[in-house]
């Protein structure tokens, strides 16, 4: 069971700052473990216009539940014409994940978002629901023990926007350096009240 | 022998019973390759070791310079490889005294293939190639842990082999120029380690010649080699 968690390989990180939150995740595709297909699959969705789900674990599950939350999502803005917010959103993932507990997907997912007054939120979950939230950083994938300690030693509370996206590249491009399974480059997404910032990471491609 | 009631399984035993799930998983993740060519042999390597998933290391030397003309190279459990085959260097120098000559390749493969054949089923872990320049020209020899020995011309050992022979195979000709050939040995590992998960760091190639071997590449960063490669064929590197 647990080699399904493998199988494809992901990093995923998640910090906040001060009235900002950041998301990044490495970009490789594998099958079998060590087999690379591709560098550029999408682990990060966003999910409404202050909020990103990364989903680390088996591709296909990944795949399908970001299409699933996108379908959910956007019947709740159609329904009760609002904005989800991201703790709800974590709930909401929660009791989705939990829906499948004796047949579940293979996926640990990560949010990452500003709810209205600004304030950052993340939190992680195991691959049948257990929402934790944190107040510094969550990690997810099959990078997830060193990222834990690489980002134990760097993070500092109220970093401003360019200070956590440095912060978080250069977490997530040293934890995928000591993981088979996981990097060949990243893509890190910056959550202000004004803007989301977007950008691809050179890592190491081996 | 270890102080166990049954030394002979003994590594089989500690797997089995799982009480140190993590002791008995040596890196069998690499790629290492060698081919005979008109100019002698390549031989060249990857530097990294992993053990699952982790990275234990990139910068490991998997050639082993068994002596000042013989080259071995290293797969599976290095403390495996790098003890049996400094052992070889004493018996090659052993030889060279009692003999008054030098060792031929196909004598060292199969003292080395002798011994992996004693400690058969006892778990040793071993996958090397033997390559050397003796009175019958460049030799190449891939001896593995069960014992098994085959003179080739081109082998490739390793879990990014199969990417290395893709590229090797297409690339190779008897009559490669020297220059060329360390091109190709580069160019395979780089390709393996692209591609294969647990196969990375630096590439590093060595020349076998009459006059004994070269260091011709000491260790060329794989990830600088990639941009390098894209940038050839007008692309970023992100594809």
């Amino acid at each position: 069971m647990s080699g399904l968690m493998e199988y494809n390989g992901s990093a995923i990180v998640a910090m906040t700052g001060e009235n900002c939150v950041g998301i990044a995740a490495d970009t490789r595709h594998g099958i079998r473990q060590l087999q690379t297909v591709s560098c550029n699959r999408q682990k990060t969705f966003q999910v409404t216009d202050q909020c990103f789900v990364g989903l680390a674990g088996l591709a296909t599950d990944v795949q399908t539940l970001s299409q699933l939350l996108n379908f959910r999502m956007k019947l709740f803005t159609l329904r009760e014409e609002r904005k989800m917010q991201p703790r709800m959103i974590g709930n909401m993932i929660s009791s989705m994940l939990y829906e499948k507990r004796f047949g579940p997907w293979f996926t640990e997912p990560v949010v990452a978002g500003l709810d209205d007054n600004h304030k950052p939120f993340v939190c992680a979950f195991d691959f049948i629901g257990c929402l934790s939230t944190a107040e510094d950083f969550v990690v997810s994938g099959t990078t997830s023990e060193q990222l834990f300690g690489v980002c134990e030693s760097f993070w500092r509370p109220g970093m401003n926007k360019d200070e956590l996206f440095e912060t978080l590249s250069q977490c997530l491009l040293s934890g995928v350096d000591r993981d088979c399974l996981a990097g060949w480059g990243g893509v890190v997404h910056v959550i202000t009240p004004d803007e989301i910032i977007t950008k691809k990471l050179k890592g190491r491609m081996d | 022998m270890a102080p166990v009631a049954n030394p002979k399984s003994f590594c089989l035993d500690i797997k089995k019973s799982g009480e140190a799930p993590k002791l008995m998983d040596f890196m069998k993740g690499t790629t290492t390759l060698g081919f005979v060519f008109q100019g002698g042999i390549i031989i060249a390597v990857d530097s990294r070791a992993s053990m699952g998933s982790y990275i234990g290391s990139q910068t490991v030397k998997k050639v082993i310079e068994i002596n000042d003309f013989l080259l071995g190279t290293i797969a599976g459990g290095a403390a495996d490889c790098s003890f049996w085959e400094r052992h070889l260097n004493r018996l090659c120098r052993m030889h060279e005294l009692r003999e008054k000559e030098r060792i031929s390749v196909a004598a060292a493969s199969k003292l080395l293939a002798n011994i992996f054949w004693q400690y058969r089923g006892q778990g040793l872990s071993c996958g090397t190639m033997v390559a050397g320049w003796d009175k019958k020209g460049p030799s190449l020899y891939m001896v593995d842990d069960q014992g098994d020995r085959h003179k080739g011309n081109v082998f490739s050992v390793g879990s990014g082999s199969t990417f290395a022979y893709g590229v090797l195979d297409t690339g190779y000709r008897f009559d490669l120029t020297v220059d060329e050939a360390v091109e190709l040995g580069r160019r395979s590992i780089y390709h393996a380690t692209h591609r294969d998960g647990a196969s990375g760091g630096v590439a590093r190639v060595y020349h076998v010649h009459e006059k004994g071997w070269t260091k011709v590449i000491a260790g060329e960063d794989v990830n600088k080699l990639h941009y390098m490669y894209a940038a050839e064929k007008n692309l970023k590197g992100d594809e």
